[in-house]
């Protein structure tokens, strides 16, 4: 309880170095989600847009999930070496699956009335992708990056094992900074994710049509989705670091 | 007696690491299966026993408090509120901070990897539970089944798929962060992860690693497994 | 000199051996010191060095028939010691100038090994802790830089690195931030005030160096890397890294309670420590990968030990 205490002297003292050690983790945590959106986005879309490779796009949301956050950094050092480049593929790997899944899941399942309707109405298959299927699959394709970026920021803490900064830094240097650091350096990791969860979710809420919105759970795990195909649940949520 | 300066020290020959191990290739083989016996099968063992213990007092903890949460819905907002702010602490600070209280014990990491456990599983019991359809539940008071009969012959039941699911998640988590509790105990997977931080051995790392990676796809298709033969019925909803 | 060490080692085997025959079964510990003694754990530091040392000691221990449990890899020397002091553990393998100036923050500069003993002495026994007798030999932390590096600048000496300010960064554990055998001391002793930091896990230096991600490296003088000669050792005149000789702090009431043969059995090991053995053995765990169980085993079995 006194290390709870003494953690907020702790932070007026520190202010700087948690400052920096902040914008390290944001960095780094950005970086990861960038190139996991560049690479999973369009691929999970397209994708669903064909309705192929269900079984691809669902299964990669479980063995991603399952895989364990320091084992990937574990191998990452012995192939990649220390520091950012690392941890920034052991990031991308947890981070790519459960925006993959959704992506994919998104897409595959709007309402196939909708998209009838739409060819129906003459659209071409680059139409219908635009102005049907991204729309509505926005909400859902959200809540996969969402789910990914709270994994991403809660599991960069490990990145201080293997070189790579950020807040772990400081969470992995009792040593020099004491008990109440570990816990001053844990309560912005905590807040840090919690923000970006809210954040997020905010997003996730404008993205949503009126007619579709309904509450959206906090932190974890499933976000039961309403879809016709059983089999397309969206990504699981995001296991701690 | 104060020791002699002068003792002399023999120095015996230790043996020399192959060609593959002092270079620090990317993987040597030999050297793996050489330590197999006394490093990673240990840690592997270590590894399973501590996931069981968590996951297994994490069910229970989280079984009795979802089946109260069943009953008496207004437990059900503070212990997700307890849970979830479990769930928030990194690993990394969350041993640490047992440490003072419960010692440098394998107690320490289970502490933590239970706590992992807790939200996700309570929230898939109770919720696995609450969407039981209600007619089942008619059917089985039409029967005459006791409450606690109706529980545990129909709705537990029909909860299952729920129940495993969150299982693989919690199972998964528990692997995961249970390599992280080497941080602070020398077991399982993580103990060679951190020991080859020390002399930034490839092989150890890819072989820790690997094991952690292999263990923790393993049981999630185990729990899978299980699920197809516990809930039989269920396969048709899926085929 | 050679003969007679053979000569000697075989004597030791040898008593060992007729020893061992003495006590019956093998496996039996009735008749030796440590039987029926209460339990003892040992701790660890975070770095190979101490790994072997724990073994060492936790083996010599249990031949005598001490029960003996080593927690191995705790952490630093600050994290080891609480440890310590708590009563987590009731002893480990510690160096003299790290008691001095990391556990007690103390920055004075004693001369001579055997002052830095006393004064490491002197300053755990205020606190119920006893400290065994110490290591012939000492591992320092030294600053390392590749010799291609040092041949390129003109590097002797760690104030050398002053000249080349902010384009060095300083590799080391992250507890050498706010230790004066660290940054502080390199800081104002060495007048390094520009140079970067980099907080690596203890071992990670040499990779890092061979990355270029850092320029100096805090490394220990008995790492078995710099024998190789691809790297060089910065010398540190003004002796910021102090004397480093080992010597296990336990706490007193267990070194009461074990009996007189507790300490004369650490002693008898530590006093075969000389610098050749533990760079060796060393290199025999960081570069061939034997597990410091066996190296440890068979150093204390060349030297009848157990």
């Amino acid at each position: 309880m006194k290390d709870f205490r003494d953690s907020f002297s702790f932070m007026a003292d520190h202010l700087d170095l948690l400052w920096h050690k902040l914008v390290e983790h944001l960095a780094l945590s950005g970086a990861a989600i960038g190139v996991s959106l560049a690479i999973a986005v369009p691929l999970g879309m397209w994708l669903g847009h064909l309705r192929r490779g269900s079984f691809l796009a669902i299964n990669v949301a479980n063995i991603g999930r399952a895989l364990p956050s320091l084992a990937l950094i574990s191998i990452g050092l012995a192939i990649l070496g220390l520091g950012f480049a690392n941890v920034l593929v052991a990031l991308v790997v947890l981070a790519v699956p459960p925006i993959l899944t959704n992506a994919y899941t998104s897409v595959a399942g709007v309402d196939p009335e909708a998209v009838a309707a739409a060819r129906g109405m003459g659209m071409r298959g680059r139409e219908v992708f635009r102005l049907i299927e991204v729309p509505l699959a926005l909400p859902l394709l959200f809540a996969g990056i969402r789910t990914a970026s709270v994994y991403v920021v809660a599991t960069a803490t490990l990145a201080a094992i293997a070189g790579g900064g950020g807040l772990g830094e400081i969470i992995v240097n009792q040593a020099s900074y004491g008990l109440s650091g570990v816990v001053a350096a844990s309560i912005w990791v905590a807040a840090l994710a919690l923000l970006v969860d809210l954040g997020l979710g905010a997003v996730q809420r404008l993205l949503t049509p009126r007619g579709l919105r309904r509450q959206a759970p906090v932190l974890g795990p499933p976000d039961r989705g309403t879809r016709h195909d059983p089999r397309l649940q969206p990504a699981p949520g995001a296991a701690p670091r | 007696m104060s020791p002699a300066p002068l003792a002399v020290t023999v120095i015996p020959n230790f043996g020399r690491g192959s060609e593959c191990v002092r270079d620090n290739h990317t993987f040597c083989w030999g050297w793996f299966t050489d330590h197999w016996g006394d490093t990673f099968r240990p840690a592997l063992t270590q590894h399973v026993v501590l996931t069981l213990i968590a996951v297994g007092v994490g069910t229970a903890i989280a079984m009795a408090c979802a089946l109260f949460a069943y009953r008496q819905r207004w437990f059900e907002g503070p212990f997700v509120v307890f849970s979830g702010f479990l769930y928030t602490i990194p690993s990394l600070a969350l041993f640490q901070l047992l440490v003072p209280i419960t010692g440098l014990t394998t107690t320490t990491a289970e502490i933590a990897l239970v706590s992992y456990t807790l939200l996700i599983l309570f929230r898939n019991i109770l919720t696995g539970l609450r969407e039981v359809p209600e007619e089942a539940r008619e059917a089985a008071r039409g029967m005459g089944l006791t409450p606690r009969q109706s529980l545990l012959r129909v709705e537990l039941p029909l909860a299952l798929p729920a129940i495993i699911a969150g299982l693989r998640v919690a199972t998964v988590t528990v692997i995961s962060l249970a390599t992280v509790a080497a941080f602070v105990i020398d077991k399982g997977l993580g103990a060679p992860i951190f020991a080859a931080l020390q002399t930034s051995f490839k092989t150890e790392f890819i072989a820790a690693g690997g094991l952690a990676v292999a263990l923790a796809l393993t049981a999630d298709a185990l729990l899978v497994a299980v699920q197809r033969l516990l809930t039989p019925w269920a396969r048709i909803r899926v085929t | 000199m050679r003969r007679t060490a053979a000569v000697l080692a075989a004597a030791g085997v040898l008593s060992v051996g007729v020893a061992a025959c003495g006590g019956g079964k093998s496996k039996s510990t009735a008749g030796k010191p440590g039987a029926g003694k209460p339990a003892v754990t040992l701790g660890a530091k975070n770095f190979p060095e101490e790994f072997i040392l724990g073994q060492l000691y936790t083996q010599a221990l249990r031949a005598k028939g001490y029960k003996v449990t080593l927690k191995n890899n705790i952490g630093t020397s600050e994290i080891t010691y609480k440890a310590l002091t708590s009563g987590k553990i009731d002893a480990y393998p510690e160096y003299t100038g790290e008691i001095i100036s990391t556990l007690f923050g103390k920055n004075n500069r004693p001369s001579t090994a055997e002052q830095a003993y006393a004064q490491a002495k002197q300053l755990v026994g205020t606190q119920g802790l006893a400290l065994t007798q110490k290591t012939p030999f000492f591992d320092r932390d030294v600053l390392a830089v590749l010799t291609s590096y040092a041949q390129k600048n003109g590097l002797k000496q760690t104030g050398d690195l002053k000249k080349l300010g902010a384009k060095v960064t300083y590799g080391a554990p992250p507890e050498s931030r706010t230790r004066y055998q660290g940054l502080i001391g390199l800081r104002q002793a060495y007048g390094l005030t520009k140079m970067k930091f980099k907080p690596l896990a203890i071992g990670l230096q040499y990779q890092a160096l061979d990355a270029g991600q850092i320029q100096t490296g805090d490394v220990f003088t008995t790492d078995g890397q710099l024998a190789g000669g691809k790297y060089v050792q910065l010398a540190d005149p003004k002796n910021i890294f102090g004397f480093q000789n080992v010597a296990m702090i336990v706490n007193k009431k267990v070194l009461a309670r074990e009996g007189a043969d507790f300490a004369t059995t650490v002693d008898a090991v530590s006093a075969k420590l000389t610098n050749d053995a533990v760079q060796k053995m060393n290199a025999a765990v960081v570069i061939d990968k034997n597990s410091p169980a066996d190296v440890a085993k068979k150093f204390l079995q060349a030297n009848g030990l157990i």
